[in-house]
């Protein structure tokens, strides 16, 4: 792995305060970033720049959403981030690490020691219960549980008395609550959430953006989301907005008002 | 809809070669079947043309044709009558057949093997039409032999070469002078002497069992046989060469029937257990493709249609199957070819002959059992409701094993208690043990989906113990679904329930024989011959007169028949009997045998109410309506294994000299002989006929027991087919199985799950599945072996022992077949796109 030593990204970060104010340290360190990041699909006259020249960095202890319309490139950044995708040029850098040079070995043991997940369709194994689908990246790793970390998340999240239920026994704001316990009991870097409230009603996915954010001021929580609802992406503290490929924009502390008022305007902007 | 069909078709390529490759097996099985019946019969017609040839009439004693079988040869025709055919109008040429067993030793000093084939010996005639000289010339003396062609390939000599010749018993040493060619041998070996030498050889009486005579030019078969037929004896009778033939055909055509019926069974046991792959298949096709199908109905499709559409992927993949499954048939048939040159150092058929019925049978049994098992499956797709396009949640929800369980519990118990009953009455009841077994073996299809939590817990424990996370996702998966778990696994269960039954009687069958031998053979050595030319007569009492030898018993056979009873008669005589095999008399002396006097069984006697004194009328040998008076009644004995004791003064009475050899001779040494220069000067006396082995009681109970493998070794190859099926089934299931899962691999990879860990996951799952199909297959075997073993406990198979090696190999075996199984579904999954299998739709 290969540690840049001389960026300003991963050095180590203040400690997270668990404080109960929103916490905003003064100079936020940097804990993942892009560079010069391209994907390009298929080839001839076929290929689709989803991906162009985009270069960000994502700041430590923040939550970030990532917007634009469909087929803008917000999910293909999101991926690439996540060492899901690999990018046709440019570097992805996860807390100290450059993830380009890794192997499909190296990949998943970021993934799954670094990284959590929470996708818009829940993704929780069906043959486990509730409880074996969170601590089920420790397991896989063969680490040892964090019992009061595991408590305290699983009561954060409200779900103790699930615990014992397969997920086909879970409404889709519990399963996603699991997710989002799943993706928070591993201690990841950054938690990557897809869409986590695309599939949800409006009162259930107030409840899961509300636990996001919970997790990023109490727990320090580092995490990135893609959405396009205005709403969500008001629970973040900072909107990237992304169009043919490129950041063209950026919100920080936004409303649901005003990033729809910036989207508004980039749309017809981009349609003129 | 066709159209729609053809692209699923297309769609699911791999899926659809996997389950074509299960009807493919065992079509093939039936298509060699058929081939390799048709090419012996078309050998066996050579055969007897070549053998038949310029013979238009044959002149033979009276008796019955089903000789083999009981062992009761006809009656034999003086040479004397030879003048008097000669006389007959119509005669061209009459000669009598002489015909005796010679064996030819071979460059080794060993005799030319026949693989049970006998040896035959015939007189040559310049003249005869059924042979061709084909190199050097005819025996002319007794120290020269003429040697078919492909005897004496396999006996690596040449003419002009000398070796040893047992003719008719009698050790010579000759030369070969000439190479003649018959027709296939199938495997015998044939030795051709001068007329003098067959003349004294192998009619010492003065008789022979047949003449052959042809016709003049222009006289038919039939008027010949009329005008010889009229200056018979009422005791010969003249048949054509043609009814000849048609007899010698249809005696082999009932044991080649027997032989396809046999090899069928397997066939079948393979087709059933490749239904269950193929129900197995379309059910979770039909499952993957519920929104598919849905829509097609939504947009205007009828039940109807739906069917037909599943149905006409079951015929492509039937018909497909099917083809292929000739062709693998006619590899197999080549492949049994070239095992039977192997065994028998000669070709059995000069052509693979596939007939069109076999096309016709092959393609239609394995279409109409892809069609059949896929007609449940298409049902149920016709059920999915149009809504269910519109669902999001498509899958059908899973119905409860409770009642399904309970019935295959209730036949399972039924079958199990009728079983328990039928087998332990003092006369078992066979057919209500068969309708027991198949309720117990459809029982235990029934509930095997009930079995499947626990037994799939308890196989996986160590995995789980081992492995954590991987174990249990694995037990999660194979508990997923338990209905398609154990409709896989029950596959494997088929065959390896055969494999462990088989093996019960096997083990039971050696135990037993070495039980019998151990409690009823007294003597130190056992003569034995290889073949079914049996002992020369003149090895027992050279025997007898070796210095450190208590008592020599002789044993032949001869066919006796008293009203019902149709007996393979032991024949001996009563002096040292007793130190050689332990009779125990109920009533009635055992010195009581000599000539008309016989001894009886207990079971027999007590049928017919014969007592010491009563006096039967019997067929024995050639004789018939024989007076034979009861002298004793025998416990029955496993060591003799028969009816009847004769004495031999009866047999040489009723059986031509040329037909008489001796099955086994016992020796019992005198107390205090060296045993280890007793067995050498047996085996010197034994030596010169080239075929006779000498073997002490042990060695005896070991060559027995060996035997008794080589036959489970054909039975266990023959099985393996059904195994492979069942392989082939566990990884089509586990391929479809990955597909259904594709979303869950995606999330698991994502979440850190590395390469190695998913295909252990996938490879535990495999080997949780047949280890599952394994232990029931075990269980099932065992209960139904024992059952067996205690049914024939009258018969002689009176100890029960389970094979231990064979059930843990079995068990280590499926673990293995797990191993294989997963190889290629998981070499899929890890290559799965974690990205698009993390999106791909439900």
């Amino acid at each position: 792995m290969a540690r840049l030593i001389d960026s300003p990204i991963g050095t180590p970060a203040p400690a997270p305060a668990l404080a109960t104010d929103r916490v905003t340290p003064p100079a936020p360190s940097v804990i993942a970033a892009a560079i010069g990041l391209s994907k390009i699909y298929g080839t001839g006259d076929a290929t689709v720049t989803a991906l162009d020249d985009v270069s960000v960095e994502f700041a430590r202890g923040r939550l970030t959403a990532i917007m634009g319309p469909s087929g803008s490139g917000k999910s293909t950044l999101m991926h690439c981030m996540a060492a899901l995708d690999s990018p046709t040029s440019g570097r992805v850098i996860i807390d100290g690490v450059d993830i380009s040079g890794l192997k499909d070995s190296g990949l998943t043991t970021l993934r799954r020691d670094r990284l959590g997940f929470v996708f818009q369709a829940y993704n929780l194994v069906p043959t486990l219960t509730a409880q074996e689908n969170i601590t089920l990246p420790i397991d896989i790793a063969g680490a040892t549980l964090d019992r009061p970390w595991f408590d305290t998340v699983v009561d954060t999240l409200g779900i103790r008395d699930r615990l014992s239920h397969r997920p086909s026994e879970l409404s889709g704001g519990q399963q996603q609550r699991v997710a989002c316990a799943r993706a928070l009991v591993s201690r990841p870097a950054i938690i990557f959430a897809d869409e986590p409230t695309g599939n949800l009603d409006s009162r259930a996915s107030a409840e899961i953006l509300g636990f996001l954010r919970r997790s990023v001021d109490e727990f320090g929580q580092t995490i990135v989301m893609v959405t396009h609802d205005p709403s969500a992406a008001a629970f973040a503290d900072r909107v990237l907005f992304l169009a043919d490929g490129r950041i063209v924009d950026e919100l920080d502390d936004p409303t649901a008002d005003r990033v729809l008022e910036r989207m508004r305007g980039f749309e017809l902007g981009g349609r003129s | 809809m066709f159209r729609f069909t053809l692209a699923s078709v297309r769609g699911h390529l791999v899926r659809f070669l996997l389950t074509a490759f299960s009807v493919m097996l065992g079509v093939s099985f039936v298509a060699g079947t058929f081939i390799l019946r048709d090419s012996i019969d078309t050998t066996l017609d050579g055969l007897f043309a070549s053998a038949s040839k310029g013979v238009d009439v044959v002149v033979r004693g009276s008796g019955e044709t089903s000789a083999i079988v009981t062992g009761a040869p006809r009656g034999t025709v003086p040479l004397a009558l030879q003048a008097t055919l000669a006389s007959v109008p119509g005669v061209a040429r009459v000669v009598p057949d002489f015909q005796g067993t010679a064996i030819l030793a071979g460059k080794d000093g060993i005799a030319v093997g026949t693989g049970g084939a006998p040896a035959l010996g015939f007189a040559f005639r310049t003249d005869d039409p059924s042979f061709t000289l084909v190199h050097g010339r005819g025996p002319t003396g007794p120290g020269e032999v003429a040697v078919e062609s492909v005897t004496l390939a396999k006996a690596d000599l040449h003419v002009g070469d000398s070796t040893t010749a047992v003719i008719a018993g009698q050790a010579h040493p000759v030369t070969i002078t000439g190479e003649v060619t018959f027709g296939a041998l199938f495997g015998a070996t044939a030795v051709l002497v001068d007329e003098a030498t067959a003349r004294t050889a192998f009619a010492p009486d003065g008789t022979v069992s047949t003449f052959s005579i042809t016709a003049e030019p222009g006289v038919t078969q039939q008027a010949l046989r009329q005008s010889v037929a009229a200056v018979l004896p009422a005791t010969d009778e003249a048949v054509t060469g043609a009814a000849m033939t048609a007899e010698n055909k249809s005696s082999v055509a009932a044991g080649l029937g027997y032989l396809t019926t046999f090899l069928l069974a397997f066939a079948g046991v393979a087709l059933f257990v490749g239904s269950f792959i193929i129900v197995n298949t379309f059910s979770m096709l039909v499952a993957q493709r519920t929104r598919e199908l849905a829509l097609v109905r939504a947009v205007g499709a009828s039940r109807g249609q739906v069917v037909r559409s599943v149905l006409t992927e079951a015929v492509v993949i039937g018909v497909v199957g099917s083809a292929l499954g000739l062709g693998l048939g006619l590899a197999i048939a080549a492949g049994a070819k070239s095992l039977v040159r192997v065994a028998l150092g000669t070709d059995i058929v000069a052509a693979l002959p596939v007939h069109p019925a076999t096309v016709l049978w092959s393609v239609a049994v394995g279409t109409i059992v892809t069609v059949g098992s896929a007609v449940l499956p298409a049902r149920r797709a016709s059920r999915i409701s149009p809504v269910a396009a519109m669902r999001d949640d498509a899958t059908p929800p899973a119905r409860s094993l409770r009642r399904r369980g309970v019935v295959g519990l209730a036949f399972l118990a039924v079958g199990a208690v009728l079983l328990t009953v039928s087998v332990t009455r003092d006369s078992p009841s066979w057919p209500g043990a068969a309708v027991a077994a198949v309720l117990a073996v459809v029982g235990m299809l029934v509930a095997a989906p009930l079995a499947a939590r626990p037994v799939v817990t308890a196989v996986t424990w160590p995995f789980v113990a081992l492995t954590g996370v991987i174990g249990r996702l694995a037990r999660q998966s194979a508990l997923r679904v338990p209905r398609r778990t154990a409709a896989t696994a029950s596959a494997l269960m088929i065959g390896l329930a055969l494999v462990t039954g088989v093996s019960v009687i096997a083990q039971s069958v050696k135990a037993s024989v070495a039980d019998v031998l151990a409690r009823e053979l007294t003597s130190d050595f056992v003569l034995r011959g290889a073949s079914s030319a049996g002992i020369p007569a003149s090895i027992g009492p050279a025997a007898a007169g070796l210095p450190q030898v208590q008592s020599v018993t002789r044993t032949s056979v001869v066919g006796v028949t008293v009203d019902d009873v149709a007996a393979s008669a032991v024949v001996t005589s009563a002096a040292g009997l007793a130190d050689n095999i332990v009779i125990t008399m109920r009533s009635g002396p055992l010195t009581a045998l000599a000539g008309d006097t016989v001894l009886v069984n207990q079971t027999t006697a007590t049928a017919h109410g014969w007592t010491v004194g009563s006096v039967v009328t019997a067929a024995v040998g050639t004789l018939t309506a024989h007076r034979l008076t009861i002298g004793g009644v025998f416990q029955d004995s496993q060591a003799l294994g028969t009816e009847f004791v004769v004495d031999r003064s009866l047999y040489d009475q009723a059986v031509p000299v040329s037909a008489r050899s001796d099955r086994g001779v016992y020796v019992r040494a005198a107390p205090g002989a060296d045993l280890g220069l007793l067995r050498s000067q047996l085996v010197t006396l034994a030596k010169p006929f080239l075929i006779v082995s000498v073997e002490d009681g042990q060695e005896y109970s070991d060559s027995t027991a060996a035997s008794v493998d080589t036959l489970l070794n054909l039975l266990y190859v023959l099985l393996l087919f059904s195994v492979i099926v069942a392989v082939l089934g566990i990884i089509n299931t586990l391929a479809l199985s990955i597909v259904e899962r594709t979303r869950e691999i995606g999330l698991l990879r994502a979440v850190g799950l590395r390469r190695r860990q998913l295909s252990g996951v996938i490879t535990v799952e495999a080997i949780a599945t047949a280890l599952f199909g394994a232990v029931l297959g075990c269980l099932l075997g065992l209960g139904l072996g024992i059952a067996m073993q205690r049914g024939l406990r009258s018969q002689g198979l009176d100890q029960l022992a389970i094979p231990w090696t064979t059930i843990v190999t079995v068990l280590v075996a499926s673990v293995v077949v797990g191993v294989l199984a997963a190889a290629l579904p998981s070499a899929r999954a890890v290559r799965l796109d974690i990205l698009r299998a993390i999106s791909t739709e439900a």
